[in-house]
């Protein structure tokens, strides 16, 4: 390569001693937004991915690799020194600025969150490691070389310096992960607006190079002002954790929060699950029933568009079909392409044998034809009218008429110790459409006491009918003996059937619950 | 050529409408109702008034013969035509002047809904009501009866809960009957009612019959029951000492909601009868339980029609009727093909309401119907509108019906109570009921047809903005309705006085009756009833001759 430029430039000024003050302000800018992007990076990954340790040091590892790549690169940079180092300086300001809302938005939509994760890091990382070099480039004949070197890796090291304590101390309290990868972003662009200001060799591009600073400047400034909302639109105050994922859909708000130990997922502000205990719930939801099934090949799930308890369903090799019917397209899939919930249901949705449908359970059930040996049903709590008609008498009618010789349903039904009358209007709902029932309960710690109705066209449910798969961490043949007993304070207490005309169901539970929301 | 008369009208005409213009609503910029499409709809008043001048009405060009003519597809006519029809009475014609049978049991539908144009529920019924129940069981409301010998009624008919709420002072309250913020002394009142209703739903006079039941003519001929029937619920509530003005507000609601009358209109019978006939007993509901469909009683009706398969043509008016040496003859013009046709019958049944039957009987002796313009019919509108949501107050959500106390209008009933789809944000229809009652039938029903879509599109959503503040955004569509001759009202003395007994004797075994006017009480029972009556009435001649 040939600097057929940069050789007139070396002759024209004279070799000064020291480089400005001005020039060395802005590596300290570049050095500190370089080190905030990295901290953002690896902030927002142990946000959105768990388990920080990990995403620190792996997010920490590639972009000090991906800067070692850009210097290295640096060297094949020739022609006009100074206007790449604008165009890089735009560049940087771009991709840094938008990194963390990318990354936040693109968190629910995004098949594999963590290529992108590492593209950006990776993109982020080359294009700061090619400023400090290419900086010193555009400098060499300038100033003093040993004064060059000095003066600027302390001041980059300064900056670094800066950027680790300020992010953790002001920045992400005060302006939150969005609005600092905005505002550095805008600083990167202010550097590259300096330099085409202060370089009178930056005459002949100024005014095309000026333009594209101010359309990114002004993209950000929107951004800025837009991060305001996207964070109250995530809740973050709302919820104890942080919000990693919030959408609404028209049937409901879908928000994913995580800390260190979990992931929790809650629809309406209602906790569906805790990732660390969520085992021990959809265990109890299906193999107590399954079990007992040693003949079922086909399977519907009502509700349930976690896929979790798909996941336990999966363990029965001898399952042919699983159909699962979930309102929200919104909610599955979430469940099928998110990598991180993937991990957690192992992927069920995405499995051949299971079918998902999006369509309303009850309008769906009273016209589907197949029967079925095993139906589970996983609806959320009967908190309101129209979610009560889905534990109505009427319901169950048309659901006990899927079901095939032999087969038995599993009804999730609130908790047997907080809203006793609730769990008990389900299982005499269930009874009164002339089905067998036998009610469990365990405790979840985070759901506490929780609690199930079987039901099927016999009495001929055993809890030791069958082999259970290996490897669960809490079902056991003992553990199903044990929850059958109800100790008294949760024992049976008569209520009325819960039918669509009077929707007892829903008046209990507002009853049951009255005492803990206010 | 245009006289100089008619060009200053014209000019008049076309001045005002120029500085009007930015006052109508509807063209006014930034007019908050812009957004709302909809249109008046309502039974085809234009033509039932050809009857008053059948010389515009063009000769008939054909004769058919039929042994049983029925004039009038309402509730009557069709369950007259049904009840023939199962009795082996196949050879029948009904023709109704409207596009579709079901009288008062219109609807409509749109991409969001079926809804209602008049009546949409039934109460559970009175088990003794033996014709209705096995109607019912016809048409899959009743699936069967369970072992305390109940009926047992289809749970997606039986109106689904939440099914009543009241705003009082902004809150919404469970049920229609007013409990927030009463003093000791109302709540003792409506105590006292309440406890008076239970009375007289298990009373019987010494004939042994119900003080009240539905149908009405079976009710006891007790003097102590019938004296009711001479005053005013009003008076007889103001005599009992029911005072309470919440209680009296409930009172007339009652009324002005069954009746289309005010407390002080109906008669005390007729007042108490509302609350006091209503004995329906289910193995999976309660006698407070009502059944409904989304396109209300039109259910009913097309379910009537459908269990006959005799000939039936609508948009037909019957303009002239005499007898003739065999039967009657009757004229009857179709207006959508402007064809009329001679109908050679051996009897007809008149299942209309009693001033349409005077009309067509101007030229008949013998009959005893009042004159017209002696009964009591309010006009009603009916409101049926498309929204978007429903910016809910604090209390109960929305229920099936909704009311506000105090409202100029009954409030609305939800048509898609019935749906078991889980909210989803899709528009809903809801249906307005207003009974004219504020000035004399007369003048309101002159009112009511003169006022154009325009002028009652403010003041239907006007009323909807009192239950849901900011709720104009929302109405997408709004089509109204206007019901001219609503329901009877039962006014003191109409029911147990000897007119009514009378007016409903047929003519010469030729000429028969149907009608709610006949009872006084415009529900579906009463409807269904009068046309069996009929209809056996009709059988009862075919068999002696």
């Amino acid at each position: 390569m040939v600097d057929t430029e940069v050789a007139p430039a070396v002759a024209a000024p004279a070799v000064q001693r020291q480089p400005p003050g001005l020039l060395l302000v802005a590596v300290a800018v570049i050095a500190t937004c370089g080190l905030i992007y990295e901290l953002i990076a690896g902030t927002l990954a142990s946000y959105l991915l768990g388990d920080s340790v990990t995403q620190f040091s792996t997010i920490i590892g590639a972009y000090l690799f991906a800067m070692g790549i850009g210097s290295w690169l640096s060297k094949y940079l020739g022609g006009s020194l100074l206007r790449w180092f604008i165009r890089l300086e735009i560049l940087v300001g771009i991709v840094g600025g938008c990194m963390a809302p990318l990354l936040f938005v693109s968190f629910e939509y995004v098949a594999s969150f963590r290529l992108l994760l590492y593209a950006l890091v990776g993109l982020t990382g080359v294009l700061v490691g090619l400023e400090i070099p290419l900086l010193m480039r555009i400098l060499e004949h300038r100033y003093m070389f040993k004064d060059l070197v000095a003066r600027v890796f302390a001041v980059d090291y300064v900056g670094a310096l800066l950027a680790s304590l300020i992010f953790p101390l002001v920045l992400v309290p005060q302006l939150g992960l969005i609005r600092t990868s905005v505002l550095f972003g805008g600083l990167n662009l202010a550097v590259a607006a300096v330099v085409l200001a202060r370089f009178p060799e930056t005459r002949p591009y100024r005014r095309r190079f000026a333009t594209g600073i101010a359309a990114a400047l002004l993209g950000l400034a929107v951004l800025f002002g837009f991060a305001n909302k996207l964070l109250a639109y995530t809740e973050t105050l709302a919820f104890q954790d942080q919000v990693i994922y919030s959408k609404s859909t028209p049937y409901q708000r879908i928000v994913l929060t995580r800390n260190p130990r979990e992931l929790r997922l809650f629809l309406n502000g209602n906790l569906q699950f805790s990732s660390a205990d969520e085992y021990r719930y959809h265990e109890a939801l299906v193999h107590p029933l399954l079990q007992a099934l040693p003949r079922a090949r086909r399977v519907l799930v009502l509700g349930g568009g976690d896929g979790l308890a798909v996941r336990e369903l999966l363990k029965y090799p001898r399952l042919e079909q699983i159909r699962l019917v979930d309102l929200d397209p919104g909610m599955t899939r979430l469940f099928r392409h998110n990598e991180l919930l993937l991990a957690l249901n192992k992927g069920s949705l995405n499995n051949p044998k299971v079918q998902v449908l999006n369509a309303d359970a009850y309008q769906w059930v009273r016209q589907d034809t197949t029967r079925y040996d095993a139906i589970i049903v996983d609806f959320p709590d009967p908190g309101n009218y129209s979610i009560g008609k889905l534990y109505s008498a009427a319901f169950y009618t048309a659901l006990a008429r899927r079901l095939a010789p032999g087969g038995r349903m599993v009804v999730q039904s609130t908790s047997p110790y907080l809203a006793r009358q609730s769990f008990w209007c389900v299982a005499h709902t269930l009874a009164a459409v002339g089905l067998h029932t036998v009610p469990y309960h365990l405790y979840v710690p985070s759901f506490g006491e929780w609690g199930y109705v079987l039901a099927g066209p016999d009495a001929q449910w055993r809890g030791d009918a069958g082999p259970l798969p290996a490897g669960l961490r809490y079902i056991t043949p003992g553990t199903i003996h044990d929850m059958l007993r109800f100790p008294p304070d949760m024992s049976e207490v008569p209520t009325e059937v819960n039918q669509l005309n009077n929707q007892a169901l829903v008046r209990y539970f507002e009853e049951d619950w009255g005492p803990y929301v206010h | 050529m245009p006289t100089r008369r008619t060009f200053l009208a014209q000019s008049g005409a076309a001045l005002t409408g120029a500085l009007l213009l930015p006052a109508l609503p509807g063209c006014a910029p930034g007019n908050p109702l812009a957004h709302i499409k909809g249109r008046m709809l309502g039974a085809d008043a234009a033509t039932g008034h050809l009857l008053r001048d059948p010389g515009r009405i063009p000769a008939p060009t054909q004769t058919i013969e039929t042994d049983a003519l029925i004039v009038g597809g309402g509730v009557a006519g069709l369950a007259a035509r049904r009840w023939l029809h199962r009795h082996g009475l196949t050879d029948t014609l009904l023709v109704e002047l409207a596009a579709e049978t079901g009288g008062n049991a219109a609807a409509g539908h749109n991409a969001a809904s079926a809804y209602p144009w008049g009546a949409h529920y039934l109460p559970v019924p009175d088990v003794r009501n033996v014709e209705l129940l096995d109607f019912l069981q016809e048409v899959g409301t009743l699936t069967g009866y369970g072992p305390d010998g109940l009926p047992i009624y289809n749970d997606y008919h039986l109106c689904h809960d939440p099914d009543e709420r009241l705003s009082l002072d902004g809150h919404w309250q469970d049920g229609l009957v007013p409990n927030l913020n009463l003093t000791a002394a109302e709540q003792a009142q409506f105590a006292r009612f309440f406890k008076l209703i239970e009375t007289l739903k298990t009373a019987k006079g010494h004939d042994g019959r119900d003080a009240f039941c539905i149908p009405l003519d079976h009710a006891s001929a007790d003097a102590e029951y019938r004296r009711l029937d001479q005053l005013s619920f009003a008076d007889y509530l103001t005599r009992e000492g029911f005072t309470a003005r919440p209680l009296r507000w409930y009172l007339d609601y009652a009324c002005r909601d069954d009746y289309g009358a005010l407390a002080s209109q109906v008669s005390a019978w007729a007042g108490l009868h509302y609350f006091a006939s209503r004995k329906g007993r289910a193995h999976n509901a309660t006698g407070g339980d009502v059944l409904t469909w989304p396109e209300g009683n039109h259910f009913l009706t097309e379910h009537l029609r459908r269990h006959a398969t005799a000939p039936l043509q609508a948009h037909t008016l019957a303009y002239d009727l005499r007898e003739t040496p065999t039967g009657v003859e009757v004229l009857i013009h179709n207006v959508a093909t402007r064809q009329s046709t001679r109908v050679r019958a051996r009897r007809v049944l008149l299942a209309t309401p009693q001033h349409v039957a005077q009309r067509l009987l101007a030229q008949v002796p013998g009959h005893a119907l009042p004159p017209a313009g002696s009964l009591h019919h309010a006009p009603w509108l009916i409101a049926n509108l498309t929204v978007a949501g429903l910016p809910q107050g604090p209390g109960r959500p929305l229920s099936w019906d909704n009311v506000r106390y105090g409202s100029a209008s009954l409030g609305y009933i939800n048509a898609t109570q019935q749906s078991v789809q889980q909210e989803n944000g899709a528009p809903k229809v809801i249906t307005l009921y207003w009974p004219l009652t504020d000035e004399a039938p007369g003048p309101a029903r002159r009112r009511a047809y003169q006022t154009p879509y325009t002028e009652w599109l403010p003041r239907v959503v006007a009323e909807l903005e009192t239950y849901h503040p900011g709720v104009t955004p929302y109405i997408q569509h709004a089509d109204l309705w206007v019901w001219g001759h609503g329901m009877v009202a039962p006014t003191p003395g109409l029911v147990w006085g000897t007119a009514r007994q009378a007016a409903m004797q047929p003519v010469r075994n030729r000429i028969f009756f149907a009608h709610t006017d006949f009872s006084g009480i415009s529900i579906f029972e009463e409807g269904f009833y009068q046309g069996i009556r009929a209809a056996r009435e009709i059988l009862e001649t075919t068999k002696s001759s």
